[in-house]
Parts: structure tokens; C-alpha cells; sequence
């Protein structure tokens, strides 16, 4: 049983559920969509505010494409828990390590790819319509906030993967993580202040200022967002070796 | 050839033994029945012996190797454990595809094996459109895409139609006949009487009997005959006056515990009573698996069989 096959075998079952696919998608499209709505409306006048920042402003809609990549590495994981489905997978292939990396790898990798697509394609689009306030690529910190943008979106993926292996359930996963990106990481984030950095979204999301504040720097905190990702990871990993199928 | 072993095989969920000490072989060139009443422990030590859960005790091997370490096991090994696990997003197509390139088969042995269980029309179509029938099907194209000397399927009947009931027992036949070792679970005592040569019967997690299916249903019979006549009481009389006791069941025929047709007959033709059907009985799986159930004393409370022997 070679790893080509079982890459091969994994590409074929992510490609041919909906759901995988289109939460895969939606990281471009969703991100691309709230970065057309906002940027056209609003774009120019919130440039005028004084705490405006423009580099991570830029950024403002991978807010929104991070949901689709945690839905993305949530589902490509959970179909594999739908009524047994991980036993034919393991009968077909019974190397658990094998079928694990083999899992995370296409969930990384497409996660990457389009990860880093949406984030340049979203500081570019919407500096479209940014006239006079437009900055481009070479501004101090913008082509490292879109790489790290694209990073970011690929480690959230992952860190949902594992955490899906783990609980067994996308819809306890996405359940988990929607609300506390959305709301839990925004509240605590101001009230706990400098142990706020270290939480999962927050710590990746330094990489899209021009000067991060607090202690960890732009790649310190995305780095922290990778130690959480490979937390999940390696508790997904346990998980898939220790438990009966 | 290929066999199953399970060796001293125990397992525990928590506090319950879903598999108590088990140790049977399942051989090649028969069809193996594995029967036993919901949660006997069949499906358990099927996923045992895939390797998919975690023996407490004892090991599963198959030709003396386990499962983990085939490698490439759909070639050694087909299993339907359940139709309803396949994702019903996925086409059948794609599903049989999955599974057949990770084990080094092709897109060609996807379409034998479609059309072999009678897919071949909606192999493009979504899973979660397939009725139960369907399913049971393509899990059992999934058991055979390998082609492999070892099938395992329980509950194969499960939700299929008449004729998907006689294509299963026909192709189970066929592959035992192809010297393969096939184990086939089943909770239905007449369908398992159609097709199985050996039967593997458990009863809370332990093992009842394993023994050819006819050496089963033989220790298990009493003599007795069936005769049908047009003269049912010059028959009765003279049966009484033999010492035998004739019974009359509603449809007129005449049961004789402890009586060989044989010689009923010899009785009827020195007699001159003609006889119109004459038969030896005998006792049908359900018949023989009810009472070898009641006769493990923990299962009476379970189950309570009937005493009163029904036609066979």
C-alpha cells in the first residue's frame, strides 16, 4: 500500500462530498464577497477614522473567510463519523498513522493554496476601490500580512481537522469555534489583554498589522496559532490510533 | 488456503463482555453461518477481526496474520459490515473508487463490481438516493472489489428484495465453490438454513456450538413421521393399536412422534391403507437454534421457545 495511493484514495472522497468542496470555495468567494460589499460602501470613509489602519483593514474580510476554512477542516474530517464511515475507510486502509497524514496532508495543502489566493486577492480587490487612501504590495508589512493571511486561514483549517478527529463531529466543532471566533475571542481579547494574544485567532491575526502590538510580533503569532494547530493535530492523531472504529 | 482464526478472543466495552473468550476457525471452501440473537457479539468480533477495534484479550488473524499488516487488505479480504455507513454524498461510483485506488485497483474493477451486484444503471447516481436494498448492494460490491479469498458480511439480506435475497445466497454458494472462506452473519435462522455448510453460533458473547450445519440440525432431531391419508381413521386406529400415538394437525395431515416413515409405511401397505404423502420431519434451524439457546440457562429469560415443535 504505497502514500500516492492513499493520497490518491483521500482526493477522491474529499472532491466527491459537496460540502468539503464548497466550504473550500467559500474561503475565496466569501471573502471576496464581504471584501466587494464593504470596500465599495464603506471602504473610503473608514479610511478617514483616526485609529484607521490600512494594512489590516485591508484584511477586514478574512474575518469571514476563516469561518469557511474552519467549516472546510471541519468537514473534511467529520464525513469519515457519519454512521461508521471510518471503518470502511480503515478497512481499506488499516496503517491509522498512514491514513491520518494522509487526511491532514489534503486538508493542509488545498487549505494553503487557497488560504494564500483569498488573502492576496482580498488586500488587492479592495484596495480597488480605495482610491486616494489605495496602498499596494510594498507597503512596509502589507506583502507579509498576505502571506501570513494565507497561512493563517490554512492553520485555522487544521486546527479544526484535529479538533474534529477528536470530538468526533463537525457539528460540535463548528459549534465550538464559530461563536468564539466571532464573539468570545472579540470580548475577552479587550478585557484580558496581554494573555488575549495567545488565544488561537488573535495570535495568527498579529501577522496582519503593520506594527503589532503587545510582546509576540507578526510570525510569534502565527506561530502560536500553529502550536494550537498542532495541538489538535497530535490530540486528533491519539485519538485515530487509540480509539476502536 | 485463507482462514479466519479468532483465538481466546475477549472484549470489553467498559463493564460489558460483548466478546467472552472466544475461539473458532472459519475455514475455506464453505459457506460459514455466524448466528446468535442481537448482541451475541458477531459484529463485534467482526470488527475484531478487521482490526477495527481493540481486543481485550486473545487476537484475530487471518492465515495467521493480522489485519493491520495485510498489505493491501481488499485484496485478501472483503467485508460488509454496514450498508449504511457510505457517505451519501458520494456517487457509488466514487465511493467503490476510493476505496478500490487506495488498495492499487482500477477504475475497470469499479465497473465489474457495479455491474456484478446489479449497479451498473445508477453507478453515477448519489448514495443517499439508494434505497436499503441499494446499499446492501453496494456494500457488498465493496466486499469483492478486491476480489479476495476471504468474504465477511453480516446481515447481507438486510432490506434486500426477493430477488436480491436469492442473488446473495447464489453468489455466497458460488464463492465458497471458488475454495474461498466465507462468513456470513445472520439473526434470520431460515435464510441462514438456505445457503450456510458450518454455522458458528454464539450466545452472549461466548461460544455455543461450531459444527457442520447438518451434524447441528441431525443432533438435534427426534424421529418422526408424516403421513396424509384418505382413510384418517382406519390409519388412526390401527397406528394406536401398534403402540404409536398419532397426532392430527389442522390441515388433516398425521404426525407420529418417534416414528420413522419407514415404518409407517410397511403398516400402511400391510393394512392396505393408501397412503397419499409420507415424510420424515425434520427439525428446522429455528427449531434446533431455539433449543440450543434454551438450553444455555442464561438464555432462558431471554427467550422463550416455543415447546410445541412447528411444522418443518
Amino acid at each position: 500500500m504505497s502514500t500516492t495511493a492513499v493520497l490518491r484514495s483521500e482526493w477522491i472522497k474529499m472532491r466527491s462530498v459537496r460540502s468539503v468542496a464548497g466550504s473550500l470555495t467559500a474561503v475565496l468567494v466569501v471573502t471576496l464577497a464581504i471584501t466587494l460589499l464593504a470596500f465599495s460602501t464603506v471602504g473610503q470613509s473608514e479610511a478617514d477614522n483616526v485609529d484607521a489602519e490600512p494594512v489590516f483593514d485591508a484584511f477586514y474580510a478574512l474575518n469571514f473567510g476563516q469561518i469557511a476554512a474552519i467549516s472546510f477542516g471541519a468537514t473534511a474530517l467529520s464525513s469519515e463519523f457519519l454512521n461508521g464511515a471510518l471503518r470502511i475507510s480503515l478497512a481499506a486502509v488499516p496503517r491509522r498513522n498512514l491514513f491520518y497524514a494522509a487526511k491532514i496532508a489534503l486538508v493542509g495543502a488545498p487549505a494553503l493554496v487557497v488560504g494564500l489566493v483569498t488573502s492576496f486577492s482580498a488586500f488587492l480587490v479592495g484596495q480597488l476601490f480605495m482610491g486616494k487612501y489605495a496602498i499596494g504590495l510594498g507597503e512596509p508589512g502589507a506583502l507579509r500580512a498576505a502571506f501570513g493571511g494565507g497561512i493563517y486561514l490554512a492553520l485555522m483549517a487544521l486546527f479544526a481537522a484535529g479538533l474534529t478527529v477528536l470530538l468526533r463531529s463537525a457539528v460540535a466543532v463548528l459549534s465550538l469555534l464559530i461563536p468564539f471566533v466571532l464573539i468570545v475571542s472579540f470580548v475577552v481579547g479587550d478585557v484580558a489583554g496581554g494573555a488575549a494574544q495567545y488565544l488561537p485567532d488573535r495570535a495568527g491575526q498579529l501577522v496582519l498589522h503593520q506594527n503589532p502590538g503587545g510582546s509576540l510580533g507578526p510570525w510569534g503569532g502565527l506561530a502560536v496559532t500553529a502550536a494550537w494547530a498542532a495541538a489538535a493535530l497530535l490530540a486528533g492523531w491519539w485519538a485515530i490510533r487509540r480509539r476502536d472504529a | 488456503m485463507t482462514s479466519i482464526d479468532v483465538h481466546e478472543l475477549t472484549k470489553e466495552f467498559g463493564t460489558t463482555r460483548a466478546v467472552d473468550n472466544l475461539t473458532f476457525s472459519v475455514r475455506p471452501g464453505r459457506v460459514t453461518g455466524f448466528l446468535g440473537p442481537n448482541g451475541a457479539g458477531k459484529s463485534t468480533t467482526m470488527r475484531l477481526v478487521l482490526g477495527l477495534d481493540r481486543p481485550t484479550g486473545g487476537t484475530a488473524t487471518i492465515g495467521g496474520q493480522l489485519y493491520a499488516t495485510l498489505g493491501d487488505p481488499l485484496r485478501r479480504v472483503g467485508a460488509l459490515l454496514d450498508a449504511q455507513a457510505a457517505h451519501g454524498a458520494r456517487t457509488a461510483r466514487n465511493h467503490l473508487l476510493a476505496l478500490a485506488v487506495s488498495n492499487g485497483l482500477g477504475a475497470r474493477r469499479v465497473e465489474e463490481v457495479l455491474e456484478e451486484a446489479g449497479l451498473g444503471a445508477v453507478g453515477g447516481a448519489r448514495i443517499k438516493t439508494f434505497s436499503l436494498g441499494m446499499r446492501q448492494r453496494l456494500g457488498i460490491a465493496a466486499a469483492l472489489l478486491g476480489d479476495p479469498e476471504v468474504v465477511m458480511l453480516d446481515e447481507p439480506s438486510n432490506g434486500l428484495d426477493p430477488e436480491g435475497i436469492i442473488w446473495i445466497r447464489e453468489l455466497m454458494k458460488r464463492l465458497a465453490r471458488e475454495g474461498r472462506t466465507v462468513l456470513v452473519s445472520s439473526h434470520l435462522m431460515n435464510e441462514t438454513s438456505s445457503f450456510a455448510d458450518h454455522l458458528v453460533i454464539l450466545g452472549r458473547g461466548r461460544l455455543l456450538a461450531d459444527l457442520p450445519m447438518q451434524e447441528f440440525l441431525d443432533s438435534r432431531s427426534r424421529p418422526r413421521a408424516r403421513v396424509r391419508t384418505a382413510e384418517s381413521t382406519r390409519l388412526r386406529d390401527v397406528l394406536i393399536r401398534k403402540g404409536y400415538e398419532p397426532a392430527q394437525g389442522d390441515d388433516g395431515c398425521w404426525t407420529i412422534e418417534g416414528a420413522k416413515a419407514g415404518e409407517i409405511g410397511a403398516i400402511a401397505a400391510t393394512e392396505g391403507i393408501p397412503v397419499l404423502e409420507l415424510t420424515d420431519e425434520q427439525v428446522t434451524l429455528e427449531q434446533a437454534y431455539l433449543e440450543l439457546t434454551a438450553d444455555s440457562a442464561e438464555f432462558a429469560s431471554v427467550s422463550a421457545p416455543s415447546a410445541n415443535r412447528q411444522e418443518a
